[in-house]
């Protein structure tokens, strides 16, 4: 029982890494129906600037945890930033061209071109992501947890809180939530809704980044780490709906304590199956359809 | 004022309006009346910009107004309450009719007294007021209409394009959003209105317009119009 419970708390920090990552997809699907299947990618390339900024940082003498601190607003910034260039480069062009796959191709295309810039830029090596916090457990009733689990939990939930906030409290967010509900009529409100489309990236991106300088410090960086964490995500995100906050929190938790649990009875060797199954099962029901009835712009 | 010249416009290679001209005075109803499949609601759609014209322009407030994107028509002043209502159903009304001031909100149009604009509109469309925190996708067919409305004004228009307010409500609703027409022209809203109703439409109109295939058949004043024996035959049930 003891160790079930350890199981589950160990699982529920990484779900919610898979349901942040989530989140983003849902975020630009609802504006534009398309996403960025370069995601992970996202994830990724906001850890290793997340790394390249706190190490330059401690090096200026300052502790790690306020390193940390001055790091987030950073890697967020940048996050933005990348996620807007994606939506420029990948999905106007192909949304201009009322072509229904085209997005896709790009943001595949768009994130291998990141994980080999990040190959070149930082290498091949899983780098150790320094932790604001100290990294032995505390016990509580004797299931042991890491101080940063508990960041990654509290940071998620405070993303997705922070958003539904802006949402429906600012008029900007009315926008965004207009522009997701019918687009045509968004744009007779007077919204510009190109530009909330590539705030919806900015922001999916900003996300992804903010997912990972959470998860760095409890795993290790490296320019391969977007690519698995994307795909699973994908899989809650289809899971838990493309409309649905809840949702996907809980597609991640479940998805998060299946692993540990695979991990722990089975072998750490397939961890990463459940998730990739879970992926091949829901392709295999709900195929191609999955995006094609969404996509076909009504004229 | 609204002057449309030669328009032509249609879906990619489909040609729908061959050459349009209408004239929206300032103060003054309009109406665009003409069967199914005559060409009103793409009318309207290529004036707010929903859908690039091919050629021919659109003047609002003396600026040529024609290949524009919506939200750059809206924010200089014309507003669309589109055909099917169109409310945004996952936000409450309140929202809702902020939204339709989002120009205002937002500093691209004069913000003027968005509150006091709310409250009056509460006062045109008093189930409005009680639905206020109501979902839009949970009003009533004829409360989506007021609402599409009354989110259309919110913008405090140059000019007002009405696509069949009156489609599918009941006939005692139908009054209703005529009574609410009769008095938003009293308060001299220039108007172009889309009606099936073609006699309702020409009783609150100054101006008619008779489409066909894409293109104007008659015009003049409405009264006129009324007593036109080819256009009560065709499109006023023979009285
Ligand atoms: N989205 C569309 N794509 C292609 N053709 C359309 C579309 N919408 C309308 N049409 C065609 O344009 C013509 C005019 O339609 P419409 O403007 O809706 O007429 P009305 O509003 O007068 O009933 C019709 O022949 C209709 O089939
Ligand atoms: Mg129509």
């Amino acid at each position: 029982m003891q160790i079930l419970m350890q199981l589950i708390v160990s699982g529920i920090s990484v779900g919610m890494i898979y349901g942040v990552i989530a989140f983003g997809y849902q975020l630009t699907f609802s504006t534009s129906k398309t996403l960025n299947f370069g995601q992970g990618e996202a994830l990724m390339l906001g850890a290793l600037v997340g790394l390249t900024t706190i190490n330059f940082l401690i090096g200026q003498q300052i502790g790690t945890f306020w390193a940390y601190v001055i790091m987030l607003p950073v890697v967020l910034a940048f996050g933005a930033l990348q996620g807007s260039v994606v939506e420029w480069l990948g999905v106007r062009p192909a949304m201009r061209a009322k072509s229904e796959a085209g997005w896709i191709m790009a943001t595949i295309a768009l994130g291998i071109i990141f994980k080999n810039l990040a190959e070149n830029i930082w290498g091949r090596d899983a780098l150790k992501f320094p932790s604001p916090l100290p990294e032995a457990s505390l016990s509580f009733g004797g299931i042991r947890i890491q101080p940063m689990e508990i960041v990654v939990v509290v940071g998620a939930i405070a993303l997705m809180l922070g958003v539904e906030f802006f949402n429906r409290r600012s008029i900007y967010g009315k926008a965004v939530v207009a522009t997701s509900n019918d687009r045509d009529a968004a744009g007779l409100m007077g919204i510009n809704t190109n530009r909330i489309i590539t705030f919806s990236y900015a922001l999916s991106s900003m996300s992804a980044a903010f997912a990972g300088v959470l998860v760095a410090p409890v795993t290790l960086t490296g320019a391969t780490m977007g690519a698995v964490l994307g795909l699973k995500a994908f899989a809650v995100a289809i899971i838990g709906g493309l409309s649905s906050g809840m949702g996907v929190v809980i597609g991640g938790l479940i998805l998060g304590i299946t692993e540990t649990l695979t991990g722990y009875y089975i072998s750490t060797g397939y961890k990463d199956v459940p998730g990739l199954v879970l992926l091949l099962i829901v392709l295999s029901l709900k195929p191609s359809g999955l995006f094609g009835k969404a996509a076909i712009k009504k004229v | 004022m609204l002057i449309i010249d030669n328009l032509v416009a249609g879906y990619g290679k489909v040609k729908v309006l061959h050459g349009i001209s209408i004239m929206v005075p300032e103060g003054k109803v309009v109406a665009l009346i003409g069967s199914n499949g005559a060409g009103k609601t793409t009318t309207l759609r290529a004036l707010s910009g929903m859908l690039k014209p091919e050629s021919g322009s659109i003047t609002l407030g003396g600026k040529d107004i024609a290949g524009l994107t919506s939200h750059e028509i809206t924010r200089m002043g014309l507003a669309h309450s589109p055909e099917g209502r169109r409310v945004f159903s996952t936000l409450p009304v309140m929202d809702n009719l902020l939204l339709g001031a989002f120009p205002r909100l937002t500093g691209s149009r004069h913000k003027g007294d968005v509150d006091g604009d709310i409250n009056r509109m509460f006062e045109l469309f008093p189930r409005l007021k009680e639905r206020r925190t109501q979902l839009a996708g949970t009003l009533s067919g004829g409360e989506q209409q007021m609402l599409a409305m009354a989110r259309a004004l919110m913008l405090n228009p140059e000019v007002l394009l009405l696509d069949e307010p009156s489609m599918g409500l009941s006939p005692r609703l139908v009054e209703e959003i005529f009574v609410i027409i009769e008095r938003l022209k009293k308060a001299n809203m220039t108007m172009l209105l889309v009606e099936q109703f073609a006699a309702a439409a020409l009783e609150v109109s100054d101006f008619g317009y008779v489409m066909e295939n894409g293109h104007i058949r008659t015009s003049g004043e409405a009264r006129a119009l009324k007593n036109d024996p080819a256009v009560q035959a065709a499109y006023l049930g023979g009285h």
